[in-house]
This record gives C-alpha cells, structure tokens and sequence, in this order.
C-alpha cells in the first residue's frame, strides 16, 4: 500500500493522500490521469483494469483494493 | 492463435505519401477542448501531440489518391500498363456504393482489365491490404498491385473531443506491390475479434442509424468531450488494453514461426496511435525504442491505415532506396483487428513523401 500510494501521488500530483479521498476529486482527475492508473496497474501489478472499473472503485483504497 | 499466412517471391517495390498541406497545431485547436490549458499541455507531453495534417471539407480519398498516382506515373516511377489491380483500404468511402476504387480507377481512365476493391479496415488496414496483395499476385494475370491506404477521418471527429481529435490525420499511401525472382520467405497473422467492435466505432450515419436531427446532436461524456453519434468514438482504456495484451504474444509466435528472434528485426514499423502506447509496447517486447519509431501521430497525427506507410517513408526516407532490412510491420485496433507481418524491405524505386 504505501508503494501504490507514492505512486498515485506522483500520478495525482499531491504532495499527501489518504485511502479515503475520492478520486473524481482529485484537481489532476482526466482521461489521462486514468489511462496512467490503467498502465500502472498492468505494468506494476500485473493486473487488467478498465475506466468503467476505476469509477466504481471510486477511492484511493478501492482503487487499491481493485489492482493489489 | 491467429489465422497464418506464408508467402514466397513478393516485395514492395515503392512506397508514396501523400499528406495535406494543411497543418494544425495542438496548442490551436486547444481552447475547443473542455479542460484548462495545464491539464491539455500534460496530455500533449505525454501522448506526444503537436502537430497534425488535416484535409480541407472538399478533398477526399480520390483525389489523395489520384494526385499520388499521377505524381508517380508522371515521374516515371510507374507504368500504367503494369497496374492490374487498386486495392483501397479505407474507413472514408466517398459514398456507400460505388467502390471508391472504381473511382478513382474512372479518374486515371484505367482499363477494364483492372481490378478495384474497397477494404473496409482501419489500424490494421496497412497489413490486411498487404495480405490482400500478396495474394492476388499468386495469379499470373496481376502484374502489380496498387495498395491505398487512404482516410479522411478528420471529418467524423468532433473537434470539441479531447480523446480523438488532436491524434487524427489525413493521409493517402501508394504503395506498389510485385513478383520477385528473390525467393525471400514473408510471414503474416491475422486475428480478429469482433466481441469488440464498439470499441471503436462511428456510431450513426450508415444503414442501421441513418443521419438524422438526433444523430447530429453534440453530447458531452463522462470526460467532458463532446460529440455526436455521427462522430467517431474511442474507448482509449479498452484499445490500450487490448494492443498490450494482444500484440506482444502475437509478435513472439509471428517470430518464432518466421525462426528469428527480436534482435534479428532491423525495423519495428507499427501502426501510430500515439507515443505513449507504442513506448509501453516497446518495452513490453524487449525492443529498443529506437528500432519502434513513434513519431507519426506528433509530425503528421494517425491517419489510421496509412501510418505504417508514412512511417516507413518519414522515418526509413532515401535510405529505403539503397538498403534492405527484415522488418516487422503491426497494426491493431478497430473490429477488433491485430496483424503483423514479418518481412524483408529495401532496394526499392521510391519511397518519398508529397503534399496535396
């Protein structure tokens, strides 16, 4: 988790982020900011995820929870 | 696994682009785009967006493609006696029917033993043709084949959608296909699935939802791009997706079959979506990014079916003419459609770029 978190705060481009924070909320939030999660997720977890998935996963944990 | 193809004693003895001279800059078209200029100027450095090349509203795929036949007929590049077939692959036919082969066969006033098809293809229109021609050259009737790989499909693409319109170009692609004595092995896939032919689609404006006051209505989406069902629409995560699934185990059997290895390919010339996708692709591999150009979409923008041909005549130019290399060229996207073929390519008559 807190590999993935350093991660998502380079994506993010946030200096602090916690589990719980949404992520639409995010200033950085775009198609872009999702498509780098998606390459994040099959280049580092070896894992397959879609938009529509990421929406649903709706926080920082859930994003989590959904590519560990 | 993919359908496999072999063929023997055929090459590719000229390659001609033909781009508008028309020219649009990322940072011009940015302010159409519902996001901050901060947030577009990120997209832009990490797609590598910058320019593109767009068709004014009267120029279509015939006239790209006539302008680029003439040009070699007129430079002695090509006899039109030696044309026995125009094989088009395009997702911009000028009208639902006649072909726009025929067309522009009228156009060059061709003779009736010509043959003329349209391809209905797009990323992978580039292979898909090839395969095409290799084929019709197994028959001692054809002589050579001319294969256009030719769109306009900057007229479906909504210019206020941030997800297609600063990747989309203009483009026609001649590229002339004959027998050889040279008893040189070529090696070609084809897979297919069309369980993901929404992935990229022009929803409206055929038969099954003809244009209409609705149709033509501009909606904005869950990205904030707006579009209508008459534009063209991309669904990025799902294409990303599936090019790195699909397209890397596709190259290591393409390879293996062919009995050569990555290192042995001189060239990895693969259909241009953008940098970021083709960089992943690379590496996912094992290929240096220098041998997988990736520089059509930012010099020229995607002109679907037509990249590969750009990229060999921007990035391969004059050399082309002189030296021969074992390429690799890859093209993957809407149907869902991804090939490859494996190849030697070199020593041709011409491989140049003109504008219309």
């Amino acid at each position: 988790m807190e590999n993935f978190l350093e991660q998502m705060k380079e994506i993010l481009e946030v200096d602090n982020i916690n589990g719980t924070d949404v992520l639409i909320e995010f200033e950085a939030w775009d198609s872009l900011t999702q498509l780098s999660i998606i390459a994040l997720a099959d280049e580092y977890y070896n894992k397959t995820i879609n938009a529509e998935q990421i929406k649903k996963a709706s926080t920082v944990q859930g994003l989590y929870d959904l590519i560990k | 696994m993919g359908l496999d193809f072999q063929f023997r004693n055929k090459r590719i003895a000229g390659l001609l682009t033909v781009l508008p001279s028309r020219e649009l800059l990322f940072e011009e078209e940015m302010d159409n785009y519902n996001f901050s200029a901060a947030k577009s100027m990120k997209l832009k450095m990490a797609m590598g967006y910058n320019k593109h090349r767009i068709v004014d509203e009267d120029t279509n795929v015939s006239d790209l493609c006539v302008y680029g036949i003439n040009h070699l007929l007129k430079e002695g590049l090509l006899e039109t006696d030696e044309i026995s077939a125009l094989i088009l692959v395009t997702q911009s036919p000028e009208h639902f029917m006649p072909p726009t082969s025929n067309i522009i066969h009228g156009k060059l006033g061709l003779g009736h033993n010509v043959l003329c098809m349209d391809i209905n293809q797009g990323c992978a229109g580039f292979i898909l043709g090839l395969v095409q021609a290799y084929m019709l050259l197994e028959q001692k009737s054809i002589k050579k084949v001319l294969l256009l790989n030719a769109d306009v499909l900057s007229k479906k693409v909504s210019k206020r959608d941030r997800n297609s319109n600063p990747l989309i170009g203009d483009a026609a692609c001649i590229t002339v296909v004959e027998r050889t004595s040279d008893d040189c092995e070529i090696n070609a896939v084809i897979n297919m699935d069309g369980a993901g032919a929404h992935v990229l689609q022009i929803p409206a404006g055929g038969f099954k939802y003809p244009s209409n006051g609705q149709t033509s209505q501009m909606r904005e989406d869950d990205n904030g791009n707006f579009r209508s069902l008459e534009n063209l629409v991309m669904k990025g995560d799902e294409v990303f997706n599936f090019v790195q699934k699909e397209v890397p185990p596709m190259i290591s059997d393409l390879l293996a079959k062919s009995g050569r290895t990555v290192n042995d390919i001189d060239w990895y010339l693969f259909h241009q979506p953008n940098k970021f996708m083709l960089n992943k692709l690379a590496d996912k591999l094992g290929v240096s990014r220098d041998k997988m150009p990736a520089n059509i979409v930012e010099n020229f923008g995607n002109a679907s079916g037509a990249t590969i041909p750009t990229n060999i005549c921007f990035n391969l130019g004059e050399s082309l003419l002189k030296q021969s290399y074992q390429v690799c060229f890859s093209g993957f996207g809407v149907g869902l459609t991804w090939a490859a073929i494996e190849q030697n390519l070199g020593n041709v008559k011409f491989n140049d770029i003109i504008y219309f």
